[in-house]
């Protein structure tokens, strides 16, 4: 079956018809009871997405969407759009899914979490609307539309994060948050604008082709520094070290359903972004030896500061969402294994493997992330504190909840107990077999000492005596739901992984040149 | 006459300069949003500069698009900083430490 080739965007056009639905569902209906609705749209809207990409991938985008006769694509390859704006290939609708996952798990959640809150419609089309971005992030093809799209995904994530406008902590954390995004936003435009003033173009194919084509060195500075602002852009999306001091304000202060969804799916998409740019526009051999511009030291070192000190920071929190902030950040540092092993001296047969498998990690993060954020969404709306005493004998009181929220732990700390183990062992064995021993060594150490501030939760819930005054009163239905489907997706990710990397995998090598 | 390229990036880069020491030295919120349009349009400049360069449309319609966004980031802005003052009493960034920085 032929279908449009626009029709390859679904998913992006799915997430924006959602937002726009609950908004106008609120917009005739605004009264606070209908929050099963809006709740329910946005579910079903993020459904249907991950539904159709799921599709995509599983018919190849090739079949679903054969080239036009005189286009000389191939069959199977990429999907233009927009002359070469957009690009749908394997890559972007794997993380279609991930945002899609996650949007779908924000949703259900947050018909508890916003029980007595109002405003609802806005916040449930905001998270579409940033979802919209997210899932446009990856399939940005020129740096304009990137520039687009982590603005899209960037604002409505402000208001969310400061949603609570009574909360203290909530405004302020929607602060800090928006103060250094729109400071790296600025930064980032910047970069892009050195580049093109550099290269001439913004398309990333017409960058690479600019580039390999350069011979006045005159400008090539201007080049340098710009490519160093766009990685610092991308650092601020992914909470990556020189950027990472927003996130766990932002994570610690918004509406815990919130900070799963930036953790999460925003951190992917902007992963999604960071490695399209710096693979197709940016080739390392190009920059490296016609440029003498070596981004991959830039990436290794950022991926060792971001592990080790996401990790150590995360060590001595008192507070729960706090610490899952910066193991947030300490993850952020795995992925970035994906792009600091693309030395043009790693063996090619290794490096879709490597980098096939910081997708992979960054699709079970989606998971196992959400969980534990969605946890801790739910003890606040039990109204428990935020530090570890507080977690103290909660499995006697909810034991359902609190192994699902177990599984997500140790499932991040790495243990073969979820999906986490088998993408970070892929991710550390694709890197010793691209010649990137030490990065590997560092990330095994950084995971075994996350296994301590995880079981710090663990031990609390289980072991330790719960204090006299511990009560549940309230089972909020959605948010069980949400965990228990969290924790679920984590296991069964170890069942699937041999599909999902194999995606991953080709996703990565149709990205990489001369593969 | 045509200005050279180079003197182009050389303002570019000093209206960038000016929002950033504006970004890390002023205490109030609103300072902070007029800083970071000076950085935006130290962008704009160069798209535009380098627009004629090059000889292409590109660089002139993205520095539109970075209007508007710019634009809509104020937006947004404003309301964080209005529910900023309504809580903290003030739109000043450092009175914001509920949480440790």
């Amino acid at each position: 079956m032929a279908l449009p080739r626009w029709t390859a965007l679904a998913p992006v056009l799915l997430f924006a018809l959602t937002g726009m639905l609950v908004l106008l569902v609120d917009t005739f209906f605004p009264d606070t009871r209908r929050r099963s609705v809006l709740s329910g749209l946005s579910t079903l809207g993020s459904l249907a997405a991950v539904a159709v990409s799921g599709w995509f991938i599983l018919s190849g985008p090739g079949t679903a969407f054969p080239p036009a006769p005189d286009s000389g694509a191939t069959e199977g390859g990429p999907i233009l759009l927009f002359q070469g704006q957009l690009t749908v290939d394997a890559m972007a609708l794997l993380f279609f899914v991930v945002v899609g996952s996650v949007a779908a798990l924000v949703s259900i959640a947050s018909y508890d979490y916003l029980e007595e809150h109002s405003y609802q419609g806005a916040y449930y089309s905001l998270v579409m609307l940033a979802a919209t971005g997210m899932a446009l992030m990856a399939t940005a093809n020129s740096l304009a539309v990137a520039f687009i799209a982590l603005e899209l995904s960037s604002l409505p994530s402000y208001a969310l994060v400061a949603y609570l406008k009574q909360n203290r902590g909530s405004v302020e954390a929607g602060l800090k948050y928006f103060l250094v995004g729109a400071l790296s936003s600025a930064v980032l435009v910047y970069g892009i604008s050195l580049v093109y003033g550099t290269t001439g173009a913004l398309g990333f194919d017409a960058v690479a082709a600019a580039l390999s084509g350069v011979d006045d060195a005159g400008l090539n500075g201007a080049l340098g520094v710009g490519v160093l602002m766009v990685l610092g852009g991308f650092a601020f999306k992914t909470a990556s070290v020189p950027f990472h001091f927003w996130a766990p304000e932002a994570y610690e202060g918004s509406p815990a359903p919130i900070s799963a969804f930036l953790s999460s799916a925003s951190k992917a998409a902007g992963f999604a972004l960071a490695i399209r740019v710096f693979v197709t526009a940016f080739p390392p051999e190009v920059m490296l030896e016609t440029l003498g511009i070596d981004w991959v030291f830039a990436f290794q070192v950022l991926a060792i500061v971001t592990m080790t000190v996401g990790n150590f920071a995360a060590a001595t929190q008192e507070e729960v969402k706090r610490m899952l902030a910066y193991s947030s950040v300490g993850h952020a540092g795995y992925v970035l294994i994906g792009l600091a092993a693309l030395a043009p001296t790693a063996s090619g047969a290794n490096t879709d493997v490597v980098l096939g498998a910081s997708m992979m990690h960054l699709v079970v993060y989606g998971f196992m992330n959400t969980g534990a954020f969605l946890f801790v969404a739910m003890v606040e709306y039990w109204g428990l504190g935020r530090t570890f005493e507080d977690y103290n004998g909660l499995a006697t009181r909810a034991p359902v909840a609190c192994l699902a929220m177990t599984v997500c732990l140790f499932s991040l700390a790495g243990l073969p107990i979820g999906g986490g183990f088998m993408s970070k062992f892929v991710l550390f064995f694709g890197a010793v077999n691209a010649g990137f021993w030490w990065l590997a060594a560092v990330g095994a150490i950084n995971s075994a000492l996350s296994l301590y501030y995880y079981a710090r939760v663990v031990k609390a819930m289980w072991i330790e005596d719960p204090a006299d005054d511990l009560e549940i009163t309230r089972q909020p239905l959605g948010l069980y739901a949400a965990v228990v489907a969290a924790a679920l997706l984590t296991v069964l990710a170890l069942p699937a992984f041999g599909f999902v990397s194999e995606v991953a995998v080709d996703a990565a090598a149709s990205l990489l040149p001369g593969a | 006459m045509a200005v050279p390229v180079e003197y182009y990036l050389l303002l570019s880069a000093a209206v960038f300069c000016v929002g950033l020491f504006g970004i890390l030295t002023r205490r109030n919120a609103l300072m902070f949003l007029m800083s970071v349009e000076l950085m935006l349009n130290a962008a704009n400049i160069n798209f535009v500069a380098f627009s004629q360069y090059w000889g292409n449309l590109t660089g002139q319609v993205f520095a539109l698009f970075v209007l508007a966004l710019a634009a809509a980031e104020v937006a947004i802005g404003i309301g964080i900083i209005l529910v900023l003052y309504r809580n903290f009493g003030d739109v000043d960034v450092t009175l914001a430490r509920e949480m440790r920085w």
